[in-house]
């Protein structure tokens, strides 16, 4: 589009047909329905150059139509002054919901794609207005902007607008300053990724004691209500106040990640780890409430540390994919372990998987993230990945940087469980805005 | 039953119109880029690509290039293709 509408060239976007509807949407978005594309079959990836040839010589499976017959009009068949002009859109929207007297509003709702397809408390004046309690800040009052990808356009949101979905998700006015904190975050918990990206959510500070969250036993499941509930919330707002997360068109995970209906969030258990709380390395004091934002994907379990400890987080953290980072989530048990055994906090830990989970160069470079993403920075000449990408395939190359490794401690201390989460913190590069932190301030919006 | 709830949507930006750049009268005498936008597979698909127009548009020339990040515009190619292109095919996205 940036070629059509800047440079005033003639640009034909070739799509994978899997994301039509979603191509479609986003040209509409952008002022330009009209945008020159044309598609082949998904997938693309792993096909041989015979397959893509095939492609090309077949037809468009969304218009019917050889492929390069689209691809030719496309770009010299005369042009509707409308598409010369394209088209703009009013899409304000109502404060109250619209409907008929006497319809049921928890289909509507379930319908509409307002909700994760269980019951939602509804969002009356009321309760919102007690909701609202929950803050000192004014119910208009701007909190920031969310979209579901980079490509798409941010929508932005007031306080009354987390507020509703706080009530929709059964929270309580107590928890409001920490769902504000997430949504003023800039991180989507709706995601639209191929990748099916899921969010882990974790609270440090006073506010843990305060609305009552749960760090010990069963912290990561459905035992405690502020922890269900903030979680819930920050996926219904992320979904509702980003546009939608509707599925080939916002959203395009492509088998879904089931993290999504909890955000699985929980408190650091810091009372219990003999470590310092995880804010405090990103830019707080203990006295200071935070929530940190993680996007992963899965999480491989074990339990305690045997003899073979090492070996076993070299297999389980080895099998990771790079880039994407790994968050290690420790029952006190195994902190203390740990400790025990010479490694005396997070950062040293962190320093032991960096130097020795590694992997041969030539299976880092044989996966989806590194081909698409490392490859980039590799490209670019930046260190380390431009000695990465030239190493031999047999060498050993570490999997994660240092700043791809977050330790985190939670449990109850009724065994030594631990678990290797499949991601970190969002890559800068895919943050609705670089400089953005995925640590936040939840005292900001008592 | 309760009408009077509060709607949970969010603010979204006023959508302004953007045209699209003319269409040109015909490939033959054209320089075509051939956009490989960097996700995997995409360099093999431009090249299949070109290969393509090379038996059926013998009068196109086209040129292989590379967007320098997946993610954001490359100002510095899309300035090198309004100077020396007639068109441009990109690919393959998501």
């Amino acid at each position: 589009m940036t070629l059509e509408t800047e440079y005033g060239v003639p640009a034909v976007a070739v799509h994978a047909d899997a994301f039509a509807r979603l191509v479609a949407s986003v040209a509409r978005v952008n002022g330009m329905p009209g945008a020159r594309r044309a598609f082949v079959p998904t997938p693309v990836l792993n096909r041989t150059p015979d397959e893509l040839r095939a492609y090309i010589e077949g037809d468009d499976p969304v218009r019917g139509r050889p492929f390069m017959a689209e691809v030719v009009d496309a770009l010299t068949k005369p042009v509707p002054p409308e598409e010369l002009r394209g088209v703009g859109l009013d899409r304000s929207t109502p404060r109250h919901v619209e409907a008929e007297p006497g319809a049921d509003m928890q289909r509507l709702f379930r319908e509409r794609g307002w909700t994760d397809m269980l019951p939602v408390v509804l969002p009356t004046e009321e309760r919102v207005a007690a909701m609202l309690e929950g803050t000192s800040h004014d119910r208009d009052e701007i909190v920031g902007s969310l979209r579901p990808t980079n490509f798409r356009e941010p929508w932005s949101f007031t306080v009354e607008k987390v507020a509703v979905n706080a009530v929709m998700a059964g929270a309580e006015p107590r928890y409001l300053p920490v769902i504000l904190a997430l949504a003023a975050s800039g991180f989507t918990a709706r995601n639209s990724s191929t990748s099916s990206i899921g969010t882990m959510v974790v609270v440090n500070g006073p506010i843990r004691e305060e609305i009552g969250m749960n760090a010990g036993i069963g912290a990561l499941g459905p035992y405690n209500h502020a922890n269900a509930t903030i979680g819930r919330a920050y996926g219904l707002l992320s979904q509702n106040l980003q546009g939608g997360s509707v599925p080939g068109e916002t959203f395009m995970g492509s088998q879904g990640n089931p993290y999504a209906y909890s955000c699985v969030t929980f408190a650091e258990h810091e009372e219990a780890s003999p470590w310092a709380p995880y804010h405090t390395l990103h830019g707080f004091s203990p006295e200071e409430s935070a929530a940190t934002v993680f996007a992963v994907w899965g999480n491989v379990w074990t339990e305690g540390l045997r003899e073979s400890w090492r070996e076993k987080i070299q297999a389980m953290i080895g099998g990771l994919e790079p880039f994407l980072g790994t968050t290690l989530v420790l029952d006190p048990i195994v902190a203390r372990e740990l400790v025990s055994r010479g490694i005396p906090d997070q950062e040293a830990l962190i320093a032991w998987i960096h130097e020795h989970v590694r992997v041969p160069a030539g299976r880092y470079w044989d996966t989806y993230c590194a081909r698409n993403f490392i490859r980039e920075d590799a490209e670019l000449g930046i260190e380390p990945f431009a000695s990465y990408a030239t190493a031999e395939p047999d060498a050993a190359i570490p999997l994660f940087e240092p700043h791809r490794i977050h330790v985190v401690v939670a449990g109850g201390s009724t065994t030594g469980q631990w678990s290797a989460f499949s991601g970190a913190p969002l890559d800068p590069r895919f943050r609705l805005d670089p400089s953005l932190s995925p640590t936040v301030s939840i005292d900001r919006w008592r | 039953m309760d009408t009077t709830v509060l709607s949970p949507v969010g603010f979204p930006p006023a959508v302004t119109a953007r045209g699209i750049a003319p269409q040109l009268d015909g490939l033959d005498g054209r320089h075509l880029f051939l956009v490989d936008v960097g996700f995997e597979n995409s360099g093999p698909f431009m090249q299949q690509l070109q290969g393509w127009l090379a038996e059926h548009e013998p009068g196109t020339r086209t040129t292989v290039v590379k967007w320098r990040n997946q993610h954001v515009p490359d100002p510095e190619l899309c300035e090198r293709i309004r100077a020396e292109g007639d068109a441009a095919i990109l690919g393959v996205g998501l």
